[in-house]
Formats: structure tokens, sequence, C-alpha cells
């Protein structure tokens, strides 16, 4: 039984000695030090920990759009050195192209890969139901609340086909009623269409009802902490023992610094 | 009494004009104004009256199609080199470095002012008239689309280049529609510009439009012809702003932007 | 090199080819006729020259510059002292928006050389006519951004400022007006761009001194280099007076800006 397993897991993205630096009057400043890790296929890992930038940058890294003043990335076998169609990114700021509807936000990718208008409109358009948004391709986004906004994020990303998905605080702007709910809508869409998936959070909640594994981090410099692995079932529910368990131990071992 | 905000005001625009014609017209009757300036009604008359008796040597409409069909296709091409000229120096830096000096000192002349250079160049013809509106909206438009260009969203070109588009297909997907509400703003400046440019054009030479009905009302000393070549050019102006933001409102259905 | 070089060398070798064109074509290949354009030489002489020179209109470029600017900036603060109250009472007060806005969309299409005339009959040629126009020219954007300021007064302050008792007026001073600043002084600016041009327009139509009879006339007597002259003079002093501009509005903005 083990041994099958063991063929079956693959690594999705990997990385070596991660640091980021900056040059100050003062010297070198470290905002990440030497971070190494590993994401298995389709695994769920949530990077959590206090403060701002850190993590932030740390995803960035992972994702291509800024290079490590040391290190390496690979994802999926190759190296990283630019963004790309491959590893899709959710912003925590409204990023959707303002003067295309939602059809067309989401259909962006598939488009200026030149995939065919019938073959991206319809892949668009299962992702759009996947969501949750059927009904509204032809809305603009100045027309949506900021939930909605988010999920048309998440579709245009997935909409690409990427082999992972990074999030960075996708729900950091939303009320905690809609925050709850997205998160569960997340799983559901996850669930679906299995993903990797690497998401930024400093909500100690958000990140044990969504995680497969969460990585702690220190804050300023970034570095690995801890790795908890949570393997309560899903759907997962915020008030049960095991939950609050987990959520308290993780919260005991915070760095109480802002 | 519940009264809707639009008729409430549009009801007082109505009182306002009126008091403001009302007062005009006693001023005129009852002082020494009167042996100046024209009352309200004679101005009123005389400019719809314009429209079928010839002012000058032509009518009033001839006139008017005369001053457009200098602003407008020249108003066109200057909007549209200064569309391309402007993204091009707003995304490209290599092209700002280029372009930016000759023109931030072109810039800060009023058209206007070329005026007299133009003509050396031109002659009294059309041809100098045609270059001041075709300068007027260039400058303008360059300007606005430049300073838009400038200011396009990074999160947005980094969300494009995540998936997965080139330079080339940034440049005409995300930086060209970004661009489009600071095209308008500039298609509207650049065009009460031009409107203001050809107006002085005809008023310093020209023997036909709406700038010489108002110059040449000195000439034959009628002051009613001054004012009804003030309404008439304010009027024209006024329609050609509404005439732009119409098909603004058309093309920028996304973007909810103030007045 | 590092791209800040690179672009100023380009910038640079751009003016100085542009400069070298015009040399060339004027008085090496005199492709154009010295009647049509001067040569840069040319006109770099007749500014130093007309600096003290009367001749051939009357005035030296001194005497020209001092007569405009002295119409121009007295139209312009007639224009800002009037204009800019009265936009912030049309926006503090609805009685007086109500019934004075209507008069100035009517205003607001006509530009401002067209009132030349109908002054020039009410007041004759000179300072008065002039100064009426200009000062015409220069209300309307002070108005227009006066109000506009007042009007971005928020909700919150003016609650804030009512639960602590604050009278109505005191609210206009010490509320309204500070918010609507910036406003103001982007509206102080446009208009001073306003009055400087339509100063320009006046003395082309009707004047016997100032800028903008200089190069009218320098046309009449076939004199180019002046015209030229005349043009870049009345360029680099309408960017100076907006420079001067500036630095006030630095003065008294710096901070407030949300």
């Amino acid at each position: 039984m083990q041994v099958e397993q063991e063929r079956h897991i693959k690594t999705a993205v990997k990385c070596e000695g991660i640091s980021k630096t900056f040059e100050t009057k003062r010297g070198k400043t470290y905002v990440i030090e030497e971070v190494s890790l590993e994401v298995i296929e389709n695994e769920f890992v949530v990077l959590f920990g206090p403060g701002q930038c850190g993590k932030t940058t740390l995803l960035n890294i992972l994702a291509g759009l800024i290079p490590p003043t040391k290190g390496m990335v690979v994802v999926n076998g190759k190296p990283v050195i630019s963004p790309g169609p491959e590893r899709g990114f959710v912003f925590q700021s409204v990023s959707l192209f303002p003067w295309l509807t939602v059809m067309g936000n989401v259909e962006y990718g598939p488009k200026v890969r030149g995939i065919d208008k019938e073959t991206r409109q319809k892949k668009a358009q299962y992702y759009i139901d996947l969501v949750g948004l059927k009904g509204f391709e032809n809305a603009y986004p100045n027309q949506l609340s900021g939930g909605m906004k988010q999920r048309v994020g998440i579709a245009r990303a997935y909409c690409n086909e990427p082999v992972v998905m990074f999030l960075d605080e996708p729900f950091g702007a939303l009320d905690a009623q809609t925050r709850y709910l997205m998160q569960e809508e997340l799983i559901r869409i996850w669930e679906t269409e299995k993903r990797t998936v690497l998401f930024v959070t400093n909500n100690i909640e958000e990140a044990v009802y969504l995680a497969d594994r969460i990585i702690l981090l220190t804050n300023s410099p970034v570095r690995i902490k801890k790795e908890f692995v949570i393997d309560l079932p899903r759907p997962r529910d915020y008030t049960s023992e095991d939950f609050l368990l987990l959520r308290n131990t993780i919260t005991k071992m915070m760095d109480k610094t802002l | 009494m519940i009264v809707n905000k639009r008729v409430q005001s549009s009801a007082a625009a109505a009182v306002s004009i009126f008091m403001f014609l009302l007062i005009w017209h006693l001023a005129t009757r009852f002082s020494e104004l009167g042996n100046i300036l024209p009352s309200p009604i004679e101005v009123l008359t005389a400019f719809f009256v314009g429209f079928v008796v010839p002012v000058g040597t032509h009518t009033m409409f001839v006139h008017i199609v005369w001053s457009l069909s200098r602003v407008i296709p020249f108003y066109i091409l200057g909007s549209a080199v200064g569309i391309v000229l402007g993204i091009t120096m707003g995304w490209y830096p290599k092209a700002e470095a280029v372009f930016r000096p000759i023109f931030e000192i072109i810039r800060p002349i009023p058209p206007l002012a070329w005026i007299p250079i133009s003509i050396v160049w031109f002659g009294i013809g059309e041809g100098s008239k045609w270059f001041l509106i075709f300068l007027a909206a260039f400058i303008t438009v360059t300007m606005n689309v430049y300073t838009g260009a400038k200011v396009v969203d990074p999160v947005i070109v980094r969300c494009a280049r995540m998936l997965g588009a080139n330079e080339r297909q940034i440049f005409t997907t995300i930086v060209l529609p970004s661009s489009v509400p600071f095209i308008f703003a500039g298609l509207q400046v650049g065009l009460s510009s031009s409107w203001a440019t050809v107006v002085a054009a005809e008023m310093i030479r020209s023997s036909e439009g709406v700038g010489w009905i108002i110059i040449s009302s000195l000439d034959v000393n009628d002051t009613v012809q001054t004012l009804i070549g003030i309404v008439g050019i304010g009027t024209v102006g006024y329609v050609l702003a509404i005439i732009i933001r119409g098909i603004e409102s058309k093309l920028c259905k996304w973007n909810k932007r103030g007045i | 090199m590092k791209k800040g070089m690179k672009n100023l060398l380009l910038s640079t070798g751009s003016l100085t080819v542009f400069l070298l064109l015009w040399w060339i074509c004027t008085d090496i290949l005199e492709i154009v006729s010295p009647r049509t354009l001067p040569s840069p030489l040319k006109v770099f002489t007749t500014f130093i020259d007309k600096l003290t020179n009367k001749n051939p209109d009357g005035g030296t470029l001194i005497m020209h510059t001092l007569s405009s600017l002295r119409i121009a900036l007295l139209g312009y603060g007639m224009g800002i002292f009037f204009g800019i109250p009265l936009g912030i009472l049309m926006a503090w007060y609805s009685i007086v928006d109500l019934f004075v806005r209507p008069l100035f969309d009517l205003l607001k299409p006509i530009p401002g050389v067209a009132w030349v005339p109908l002054m020039i009959i009410l007041f004759g040629i000179g300072l008065l006519s002039k100064a009426t126009v200009i000062f015409i020219s220069a209300i309307v954007p002070c108005v227009l951004n006066a109000y506009t300021g007042i009007k971005q007064t928020k909700d919150v302050h003016i609650w804030v400022a009512k639960t602590l008792g604050a009278t109505n007026t005191q609210m206009l001073f010490k509320i309204a007006i500070p918010t609507s600043l910036p406003y103001i002084m982007t509206g102080m600016r446009v208009a001073l761009g306003q009055a400087w041009v339509t100063i320009v327009a006046a003395e082309l139509l009707a004047s016997t001194i100032g800028l903008g009879f200089m190069i009218q006339q320098s046309r009449g007597m076939y004199r180019p280099d002046i015209i030229i002259v005349g043009m870049l003079t009345i360029g680099f002093l309408g960017s100076f007076l907006t420079y001067l501009l500036g630095l006030l509005e630095k003065a008294v903005v710096k901070g407030w800006h949300t």
C-alpha cells in the first residue's frame, strides 16, 4: 500500500535556500532568510504568520513575479524565472480588467495564448459556473460586489489551467460574513478541480479551515518557524474541539510582533 | 409636495436665465447701457433671422458650417496623431526620452501665439487655420494621453503577464483600453482648445466664419452682430462638447467618471 | 549603462539633432528662406538685441513682457478674488447653486477670445477691455474647481462637526474650505494658463503694446525672427508662472492629501 502511494507523490513546487535582501544605507536587510520548502501535487498549503510584506514577497518569488536574491524555485520540474501561465495568481487587491466583462476577464488567459473563440468561451463558461457566477457573464467589474470580484479573479486564474495556484490574502478586503462563505466556496471549487495551492493569510481560522499543511512563518525576516499538518476531514467545523485545539496551538507558537 | 430634483434644477435654471435676460432688457431700456448694448430681444431675434438673412455675405448657418469645416477634420487628425504619440511616449521610456524635451518646449506656447508664424508659413488662406487647429488638438490630446499611459495600473499589468500575455499583447489589450478615459479627457479639452483657436484665427484673418462675424461687427459698428456672434460661438461649442460626452458614455460604460 | 543615464542622453541627443536640423535647413542648405524661417542663431541674436531694441514695433522685449504680465496678472487677480469665493458659495449654499450655476453653464463654452470685440465696444482699446476679458476667462476655472473642491467634503467630517456642535459657518471655514484647498489650487493653476493665453489673444487683436502685439506686428514687418523670440518668451513665461504657482501649491497643501 505505502509503496504504491509513494510512487504517486509528485513534487509540484520546491524551493531551496530562498533569500531576499534589500540594500539600505545601513547595509543589507533580509526580508526573507533561507527558506526551503516543498509542496506536493494537489496539496493545499497555507503560508501563515503575522506582519504584512514578508509573506507576500515570498509568494511573489515562488510564483516568479520577482526574483530571489539567492536560491532557486522549481515548479513542475522547471526553474522559475518569470511570471507565466503555469503559475496562476490571485492578487489581494482588485485586479480585474475594468473594461472587460466577466467573460472577457475569465477568457483573457486562453485568448492571449491563441486558443480559438469557441473552445475558450466554453472553458471560461465552465469556470464561471464553477465559481457560482452563472448569469453574470456580461457584467462589468464595477457592477460586482467584492466577493463576486474575487470569484472572477479565481475563475480567471483557474481558466488558464495552471499547474499551481497562488493566492495572496484574496479574502482580506471582504467583510467577515462574506469571508466565511468564500472560504467554503474555495474548498468546494478546489475539491471539484484539484490543483496545487499556495495560500497566504494572517487569519488563523482561515488557515486551519483551508489547509492540508500550514507553514508558520516569522516576520522580519521571514523564516520557517514550524510546519503543521492538518488532517481534519473536510468540510471542517470552525467550532469543533480538534479545530480549536489546532488553532490555539498554532496561535501560541506565533511571534507576537508586528 | 415631493418635487423631483431634476425638475427643481431645471425650473431654477429657467428662472435664473429669465431673470438675467429681464435685468439685461430693463437695463438697456431704462439706462445709459441702452446706448451701447442692444436688448436681449433684439439679439435673439437677429440670431434667428441671421439663419435666413445673410450676415455679411453668408447666412449664420453657412458661417457656422465654414467654421466647423475647418475645425472638425483637423481636430480629428490632430487628436489621432496625439493619441498615438501620447500612448507611445507614456508606455515606452525611450520614446519618452526622445520626444519629451521638444514637446516640453512647444507645449507651453498657446496655439493662439502660433497665429502670426502660421500665416507667414501658410499664407492667409485656409492652410494656416488648418495648421493651428491641428496643433491645438495635437498638443492637448498628446499631453492628456501621455499622462494616462504613464499611470497604467502595474498590478493589472502583472496580472496580464501572469496570464501569459507577451509585451505586444500587454500594449494592445491593457495599455490601450486603460488609456481610454484619458483619451476622452484629452478629446474634450482639445475640442474646446481647437474651437477657441479657430475663432481666434477667424477673428484675425478670414472672410467668413463665426469669428469673422464678431470681428467684422466692429467695422460696421453693429453691436447686435457682435452678440449674435457670441451666441453662435457659445452654442456650437456647447453642442460639440455634448457630442463628445455622448460618445464617451457609449464607449466607456465600464468607467463611472465624473463630469 | 544605467537606464536613467541612457534616457538622459537620448533626450539631450534628440534636442541637439532637432536644433542641428533646424540650423542646417536654414543657414547651411538654405532650403527655407530666412523670411519664412530664421536660423536658430538668428533667433538667439535677435533675442539679445530685442531686449533693449525698440525697433521695429516701438517697444523692447522687456517693455512688452512687463505690459503683458501686468495686465494678465491684474485680470487674473480679479478672477481668483471673485471666482474662488463664488465657487465656494455656490457649492455650500444650494440656493446660490441653483440660480447661479445655469448662468455659468451658459458662459462656459464661450472662449475668452470671443469677448474681445464686445469689450472693445464697451471700453475701447486699452487696459480695461483686456483686463476684463482675462477676468472672464480666469474666473470660470476658479469657480468650477472651488465648487468641485467643496463638494468633496466628506459627509463623515460634517457629521463629526455637527455632533461637536459646530455652526454652519464654522463647518464651512473649518472643514469644507480646507478640504477644497487642493482643488482651489488646481483651479488657480488652470486659470493662470487661461489668463496667459487670453492676454496674448487680446493683444493679437487690439493692442499697441505687449507680447501678442509684438508678434503680430513682426509678421507685417517680415521679421519672423522676432515672432519666434516672442513665441518662446510667451511659452517660457507661461511655464515659469505655472512653476511658481506650483511651489505655492506645494507649500500650502503638503501632507494634506489623502
